[in-house]
Parts: structure tokens; sequence; C-alpha cells
């Protein structure tokens, strides 16, 4: 057993010690409550307060508060998945809290030695089932086994909070297995029959077997409306991403666990002060597909792209970042994650070694740590709350095919849905060849099928139809002349357009008044609010010729400025989906979604006058 | 009921219908019972159905004729 010392010597460090006078304060008190000293986890974090501090705020949340489950169920809930995954730490540790909270030791012994014969209760002993079903292969839970919980008349109070202790059980075994903390306390032994088999199915008959929970759609408990005016934690996710994952919104029987978790993902992934947020997400990203879980795969996805990576490196990260244009530090990184996240018998201090051998330091390679430990829980919180996407994933995963360790990577699309494009799948892969080869006629056949849509991207950013022609000439020829280095990552007709967008966007430089398309959401975007609030007519296409209407909304859509023009444009006219704008312009989700309203409010002003009820005596 | 700036914070999403069944309940009762959100909702819907069916810069492809041959003409006597 290597301590952790052993472990970040491994990195050529040492970053063990006792904390100093700035780590006694708050998250030291919590962990001191609950342990009653401090323990050897939490000194192995030392190097990075900051996640010590989230840490303590996930404790605090999801095991120490009263909440629907008590203590002593939620600690027993704890043993038992530490003892799962044979985490003798854990195992000493929690023994330890339970004896403290007045549980006999003879009981203890017997829950490691046959916890389905410790006497239990029958519905606890469905819950501790649960709990370990979700903690051992999180994407085998379902509906059903939620269902199972109720009818052995747990609320879904009691259900959340069983998810999130197991959610922080796997922390804080992902945390041990790699920082190697040295007992706290003497070490009881393992029995076998709670050792964690690949073949020893959960034995409760009250949980299902739900391999074909695919069909069933969550989220499985009920979340009540949380308003983002009252639940100030919303409006700041909705400030930073635009929108409020589902992830969050799931959570709302809960405020206090969805407080905790909000303080404890910013204090891990936002400062930059150890890992870069791309490395991290890139981390979030990686240890999310190898545990197969689409949702956790698409947020982070987003998140990438929306700091500057393209769609296509995000998906490559995704389905094997040894083949992406990452440098050789960070693939190393992603190396030791994935030995972390899924074989975590393999993590070793010569990991570590290797890490800092490629330059990061202590703080870097703990951050590296804690990161993963923190998508493992964000990863089983979602799976055992069945948590519907917010975006469609890109990518349809499959263990064999996720970063393999020593096959060929096979990219999936995921069916019916166009978003990562093998060559073979887009309609112009033929004539694209062809003119790679230099065939003029097989150019000229592309050009004629994208004509309307480059023409309608260069008059959404230029806003002037005689402009907009002219920018056609300039992308068609530059088109031609890069059509070489297009590889087929991404449809023909989204990388014409890209190229139209930098023709267009070439123009607009050079005009006196630029109009940007790059420019952050202002506070003014965001809170924006209509004027108009005069009912409009039951249907004002009745009342109005088609011209009348049609002239009546061109105008209004070159009135827009141009960074909510462009994205009315795509989304409204060309009914590109939100997606496939974002990918189109190279924006995040979030961003045109934001866009997208303020443009769409913005355009409901400038109709509105023409199209109330009161003119032409029509509607009401 | 949720007031109109929770309604309004919520609006992106709603018209997108990408939002939770308990949210969308709560949006459409704050709906039927306040006509200023109803009238904001009611036009936005409608601005979008017109933009999106009015066939607007739509132009004749043979508009685009003369600069695909300009362009092809450029190509056939100076590929590079």
């Amino acid at each position: 057993m290597h301590s952790s010392q052993a472990f970040l010597e491994g990195a050529g460090m040492n970053i063990r010690g006792e904390p100093g006078p700035e780590q006694e304060s708050d998250p030291f008190v919590v962990f001191r409550e609950a342990f009653g000293f401090i323990p050897n986890f939490l000194t192995a974090q030392s190097a990075l307060p900051r996640v010590i501090a989230a840490h303590a705020k996930l404790e605090e949340a999801v095991c120490l508060r009263d909440g629907a489950i008590s203590r002593v169920h939620k600690e027993r809930i704890l043993l038992c998945i530490a003892a799962d995954r044979r985490d003798n730490y854990w195992v000493a540790l929690n023994t330890e809290v339970l004896i403290s909270l007045g549980v006999p030791e003879d009981h203890i012994d017997s829950l490691l030695n046959d916890y389905e014969h410790a006497g239990i209760l029958a519905p606890d002993l469905a819950l501790l089932g649960f709990c370990l079903k979700l903690s051992r292969d999180s994407s085998s839970v379902g509906l059903e086994d939620v269902e199972a919980l109720r009818a052995q008349g747990f609320a879904d109070e009691a259900i959340i909070e069983a998810v999130a202790v197991t959610a922080l059980a796997v922390y804080r075994c992902t945390l041990s297995v790699a920082l190697r903390p040295e007992p706290d306390v003497k070490r009881r032994n393992l029995c076998p029959k709670i050792t964690r088999r690949a073949d020893k199915a959960v034995p409760l008959s009250v949980v299902a077997d739900t391999r074909h929970k695919a069909a069933r759609r969550g989220p499985y408990v009920r979340a009540p409306y949380l308003s983002p005016i009252t639940f100030e934690h919303f409006a700041i996710v909705r400030k930073s991403h635009g929108f409020i994952p589902n992830f969050f919104r799931a959570q709302t029987l809960r405020p206090d666990l969805l407080e905790a978790q909000l303080q404890a993902l910013g204090s891990i992934l936002l400062p930059e002060d150890a890992l870069t947020r791309v490395q991290k997400e890139s981390i979030l990203l990686v240890v999310s597909a190898l545990n197969l879980n689409s949702y956790c795969v698409a947020v982070h996805c987003i998140m990438l792209r929306g700091l500057g990576l393209s769609a296509e490196e995000a998906d490559q990260i995704a389905v094997d970042y040894r083949l992406s244009n990452l440098p050789k530090a960070d693939m190393a990184l992603l190396d030791f994650v994935v030995k972390l996240g899924t074989h975590s018998s393999e993590c070793s201090p010569e990991g570590a070694g290797k890490l800092a051998s490629f330059g990061f330091t202590r703080e870097q390679i703990l951050e590296c740590v804690v990161v993963t430990a923190i998508n493992n829980f964000a990863n089983t919180l979602q799976m055992g709350l069945g948590i519907e996407p917010d975006f469609e994933p890109p990518l349809v995963f499959e263990k064999t095919k996720v970063n393999p360790s020593d096959a060929a990577t096979t990219l999936m699309p995921r069916e019916g849905v166009e978003q990562l494009v093998e060559t073979s799948q887009d309609g112009d892969a033929e004539l694209v060849a062809q003119a790679q080869c230099g065939q003029l006629e097989a150019f000229e056949e592309l050009v004629r099928r994208h004509t309307r849509l480059i023409y309608r991207a260069l008059l959404a950013i230029l806003g002037d139809a005689a402009d907009a022609q002219d920018a056609m000439q300039d992308t068609l020829l530059s088109a031609f002349k890069h059509i070489g280095r297009f590889q087929g990552r991404s449809k023909f007709s989204t990388w014409l357009v890209s190229i139209a967008r930098n023709a267009a966007l070439e123009r607009l430089r050079g005009r006196r008044n630029t109009e940007s398309l790059d420019q952050r959401e202002t506070e003014e975007d965001c809170g924006f609010r209509p004027r108009q609030i005069a009912a409009w007519q039951e249907n004002p296409e009745q009342s109005h010729s088609r011209t009348e209407i049609r002239q009546l909304l061109e105008a209004g859509v070159l009135q827009l400025p141009a960074k909510y023009r462009v994205i009315v444009m795509l989304r409204d006219v060309e009914q590109l989906s939100t997606d496939e704008v974002a990918r189109q312009l190279g924006l995040s989700v979030p961003a045109v979604k934001t866009r997208l309203l303020r443009g769409r409010l913005m355009l409901r002003e400038w109709l509105s006058p023409h199209l109330a009820a009161s003119r032409k005596g029509a509607g009401q | 009921m949720i007031t109109c700036d929770e309604f309004f914070a919520e609006f992106a999403d709603y018209l997108e219908n990408q939002v939770s069944l308990e949210v969308r309940q709560e949006l459409e009762l704050h709906l039927s019972q306040c006509r200023a959100c109803h009238v904001l909702y009611d036009s936005t819907r409608k601005t979008i159905r017109i933009v999106s069916e009015s066939n607007s810069f739509e132009l004749p492809q043979n508009i685009f004729d003369p600069i695909i041959e300009r362009v092809m003409a450029k190509l056939r006597t100076d590929p590079s």
C-alpha cells in the first residue's frame, strides 16, 4: 500500500504536511465535526485548500446535514460501498464513524461479512442494494430500480439523498485510490462476501435488472419548479452558461444539495491556478465517455467548444484523445485519469511520476485527481437520477469503442442525427473527392447545391444583398483554393459556410462602423425586455399579403445587429438546429440561445406595430 | 404562481420546447393568468412562425448564375 506521500513522491514531491493556520478555517471544522479529527485524506489535499473547501461543502450537505435518511443509514451506505470497492482506508474510517454514532461493532462486522444477513430491515436492505448497484455500474440503474424503492415506502426526498450519498462515496473512493492516504485508524479486514465481483449481481429481488432501461425516460424523482429569481444560484448558472442544465433542474427537491454542488463545482472547475479549464474539461469529457455517460459527454463537448475548441476536436477527445491534436503532456494527463477513472487498481505513484516528468506541478496532479473524483460524483448523480440530456449527445458510446487501449477507434454517429460526419455519410463526398482532384465540373455542381445556404450566411452577416452577392464570388474562389485541405471531418456544407463566414467577416471589418459577431453577451442582452405589449391579430398572414409580410420581415431582419441577425437567419430562416448554428458560427450553444431570444424579441418589436390586433380590425 | 420575471427567465427554453414537465406546468399556469406574458408569448411564437414560413430572402436560383459563371470562367483560365 502506498501512502499519499509515496504517491506524490512518485512525482518527486512531498505535499504532505499538517494543515497550517489558513487551512484551520471552516472546511476543517466540518471534517473535525464529522470524524472527530482531521483525516489523512484531507492533509493529502493540502496543496489546494480550495478543493478541501469544496469537499467540505459536499460532505456537509450530503452526509452531515439531517435529511430524509438518517446519518447512521448514510454512513452504512458509505461503509458498504467502500467495502465493495475494497477501499480499506474508507472502510476503517467509516467504521470509526459508525461506532461513534453508537452502532455496535458486531453489527458493523455483520455488515462487512454479509450485509444481506446483517439484520437490516427489508426497505433499508433495498436502499443499500440500490446504492451498491449504482456505485458498481451507474449505467445499469433505471426507473424500475427507483420505482422498486418507492414500493418499499421511500419518498423521492430519500431517493435523491441515497443517490447523492452514493455519489459522495464514489468521490471519496476515487480520491483515496489516487492519493493513498495513510490509515487514520486501525484497518479492518474486508470480507470476501462484500468484495466486488463482476459476476455478483445485486441480490435483491426488489431491485430490477434494468439493462433495458434505455426505453424509460427520466428524471426519476420529482423536480418541483425552482425559480432563478428566488434561487440565486440558478441565476448565476444561467448567466454563466446561458441556461440551467437539467443536471441541476432535476435536483430541485433539495436546494441545499444543489447549492453545495454548485459551490463545489465552482471551486474545483473554474479557477485556473493549477490546471487550465481546457485541461479540466478534457478530463471530465474523457472520464465521462469511459463511464458511458452521454449526458456528461454532451455537456463537456459543449463546454470545450465554448473554450475555443472546434466541435470535431471535442468529439475526437471523447472518442479517442490519443488521435486528437492535444499536446503530449495533456495526453499523458488523460492517460493518468483513464487509469484512475476506470482501472483504479492500475493507478500508481509511477503514473504521478510520469506526469511530473511532463512538467506538471503537485497542485496540478492533485487537481487532476480531484477533477476525476468530481466527475465520478456527477456521473453517478446523473445516472442515478435519470437526468435527461440538455443537448443531443454527439456520439453513441460503447465500452469497446471509446478510448480503446488496443484497438482502432470507430466513430459512431448517433442514429438519425447528423452530428459527427464520416465521409461516407455526406452526400457531397463523391463530388468533393473529384473536386479535390481538380475536376471543375464537380466543384461547380457542389457550388450550385449550396448557393442558397452560402448566400443566406453572407446576407446574415453583411445585412446587404448587393454586398452578399459580391462576397459570394470571394467565397467560391476561396473554397476552390482551399478544397484540398477539407478532410471530411464535418459536412462539406458546414465547411463551405465557414469559408463564407470568413469572407463576410473580412468585408465587415473593411467597413467604417464595424459590427462584430464575436462580442460576448452583455447585461443588456440578457436583460432585454420587450416594450410592445399590444396583442397581435389571430392570423396576421391572412390580413396581409404574402409580399407585404415578406418585405416587412426582410426589412426587420436586416435592421437587426449582425450578431443577432446571423442567428435568426440560420436558425429561423434557414431552419438549422441550435446546435448546428453553434457549429457553423463557432459559438457555444448557450450563446446562440441567448442571442436567438434577443433577436426574436427585437424582430417581434419591429413587427408589432404592423401586426397588432388594432390594425386592420383583425384579431381578438 | 410564478412571477413575470420568472416566466421571462424561462422563456427562451419554453419557446424551444426545452423545459421539463414541472417547469412547463408552472409556465402555462402563469400564461393562463397573465395577459402581458400571454401577449408576449403569442406574438413571439407568431414571429417565429412568420419568419420560418414566409420564404423570405428567397431568390431565384438564376440570380446566382452570373456569379457562378464568372467564378468558373476564372478558375478555367487560372485554376491556381
